[in-house]
């Protein structure tokens, strides 16, 4: 409905050097998509449709061809399985082929033998290897890292974030994968991330909330910044419907700015 | 005019893409009402391929829908969007083919379930019906509902969607009536045979 952009078929094709995410109300606020070999933190309150958007971007990714990863800390990956039912054109044959492949990153650990709550300097480069490892022998072109928040947790440190997070964004990039990295934020924050350093690394902020008006709650979706690309950066109103996201411009009237 | 009375031979003959208002008089509202639902559900509802999607603000989709089971209009060809039971606690027996959304204050949900149907009913010709533009006006503020059929009737249009905005006014200057005539290609006075 966003759309003020013909539907899909009559588009023109977007440059080869964009990942369509096939979510067609990003895909149009995006100006065709994401920048390939991007990094892009995927920020909201709990509840807010990250976990599902990550999906949708994924099984798009698969169904399009480009083999899709989904690592996964919060949810196992038995419970996102059943999620993904949810979308009328999820095709288990997907998870069946390798064309979707889901990661519970906890077994990743105890493979890794990364078992103390704070994991070391050494301890996070083995950690990066191995996932820049998985997303080699998968062959995937998108990942998702649902969450960023959790697996900070463990590397707790600022500066080791920051490490972590560029010489993952590197060696994703360098094997043209575009990566969504999820970010929990709580609601009453204005900020995407856990240290605030996140959001100056990656190379775009998308931005899911909620919208209050007169008491009734919109789900809302941001884009904040992404590199590579001019973009909306209006608000968006969003639904998680068994077709994938729809999103709808988010109405001002005459609302005053920022209001 | 016959049977079908004017009303329905002009809501019958107008073309997809287009906007129209259709103006009930409110001392004759429940007769205008039902000649409406006749000419739209029916005559033209019941047209090769067409799927009409049934906006309700004014009368909760089990009443509109008990109509239409008296006109003999079949399920599969109507999809309601109710944006007024839940406000009227009148929620109990939902209807398979009826989508709700919590209040008529939520313009864009409105929107994205008429999306959301229309692409379900893809193949379909499909023809949107807002009852009424009072109601949404009782609850929302004149810009944002501005606004909100300013992008639905265009993006409709675009898409060759046939859209009627059912509108219950006795004066062609009220305020909605102006607001109304900005969006809409032509309004159609409800004019019922005599008797
Ligand atoms: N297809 C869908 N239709 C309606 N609601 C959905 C759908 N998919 C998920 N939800 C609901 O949306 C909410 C948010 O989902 P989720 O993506 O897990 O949020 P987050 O990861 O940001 O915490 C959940 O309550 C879930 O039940
Ligand atoms: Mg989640």
């Amino acid at each position: 409905m966003v759309t003020a952009t013909p539907p899909t078929e009559s588009r023109p094709a977007p440059p080869r050097d964009r990942c369509v995410t096939g979510i067609d109300g990003l895909d149009n606020i995006l100006h065709g998509g994401i920048p390939k070999g991007s990094m892009v933190l995927l920020a909201g309150a709990v509840g807010t449709g990250k976990t599902t958007l990550s999906l949708e971007f994924l099984v798009r990714g698969a169904e399009a061809g480009e083999r899709s990863l989904f690592l996964s800390v919060t949810e196992s990956s038995v419970k996102l399985t059943e999620n993904l039912s949810a979308f009328e054109f999820f095709r288990h044959d997907l998870l069946e082929a390798g064309s979707l492949v889901i990661v519970d990153l906890p077994d990743m650990y105890s493979r890794l033998g990364l078992d103390h709550e704070e994991l070391t300097t050494e301890e996070i480069g083995l950690l990066t290897r191995s996932i820049l490892a998985l997303v080699a022998e998968t062959g995937a072109q998108r990942v998702v890292l649902d969450s960023l928040t959790s697996v900070g947790y463990r590397i707790r440190r600022e500066e080791r974030i920051r490490d972590f997070m560029l010489t993952l964004g590197q060696g994703l990039n360098r094997l043209g994968c575009t990566t969504l990295l999820v970010s929990e934020v709580a609601s009453s924050e204005g900020r995407y991330s856990a240290h605030g350093v996140e959001e100056a690394i990656v190379d775009g902020v998308i931005l899911l909330g909620n919208a209050s008006r007169r008491g009734d709650i919109l789900r809302v979706l941001q884009v904040v910044k992404m590199r590579g690309t001019s973009h909306s950066r209006a608000q968006y109103v969003m639904e998680l419907t068994p077709i994938g996201l729809l999103m709808a411009p988010h109405l001002k009237g005459n609302r005053p700015e920022g209001g | 005019m016959t049977e079908g009375s004017e009303i329905g031979e002009r809501i019958r003959s107008l073309s997809p893409a287009s906007a129209v208002a259709i103006r009930m008089n409110p001392r004759e509202y429940a007769d205008d009402y039902f000649a409406v639902l006749q000419s739209a559900l029916k005559e033209r509802g019941d047209g090769e391929d067409v799927h009409t999607i049934y906006v309700s603000v004014t009368n909760p989709c089990g009443l509109v829908w008990s109509i239409a089971q008296a006109l003999d209009v079949s399920p599969d060809r109507i999809s309601f969007v109710d944006a007024i039971s839940h406000t009227m606690m009148n929620y109990r027996e939902p209807l398979p083919n009826a989508t709700y959304v919590e209040s008529p204050r939520m313009l864009e949900t409105i929107m994205l379930r008429v999306e959301y149907l229309l692409r379900r009913h893809a193949s379909a010709r499909p023809m949107l019906i807002i009852d009424s533009v009072n109601s949404l006006a009782i609850h929302n503020p004149q810009a944002l509902l501005t606004e909100f059929f300013h992008i639905l009737v265009n993006n409709l249009k675009s898409r060759q969607v046939l859209t009627l905005l059912l509108i219950v006014s006795e004066d062609t200057v009220s305020e909605l009536d102006q607001l109304v005539s900005l969006i809409v290609d032509e309004t159609i006075d409800v004019v019922r045979p005599p008797g």
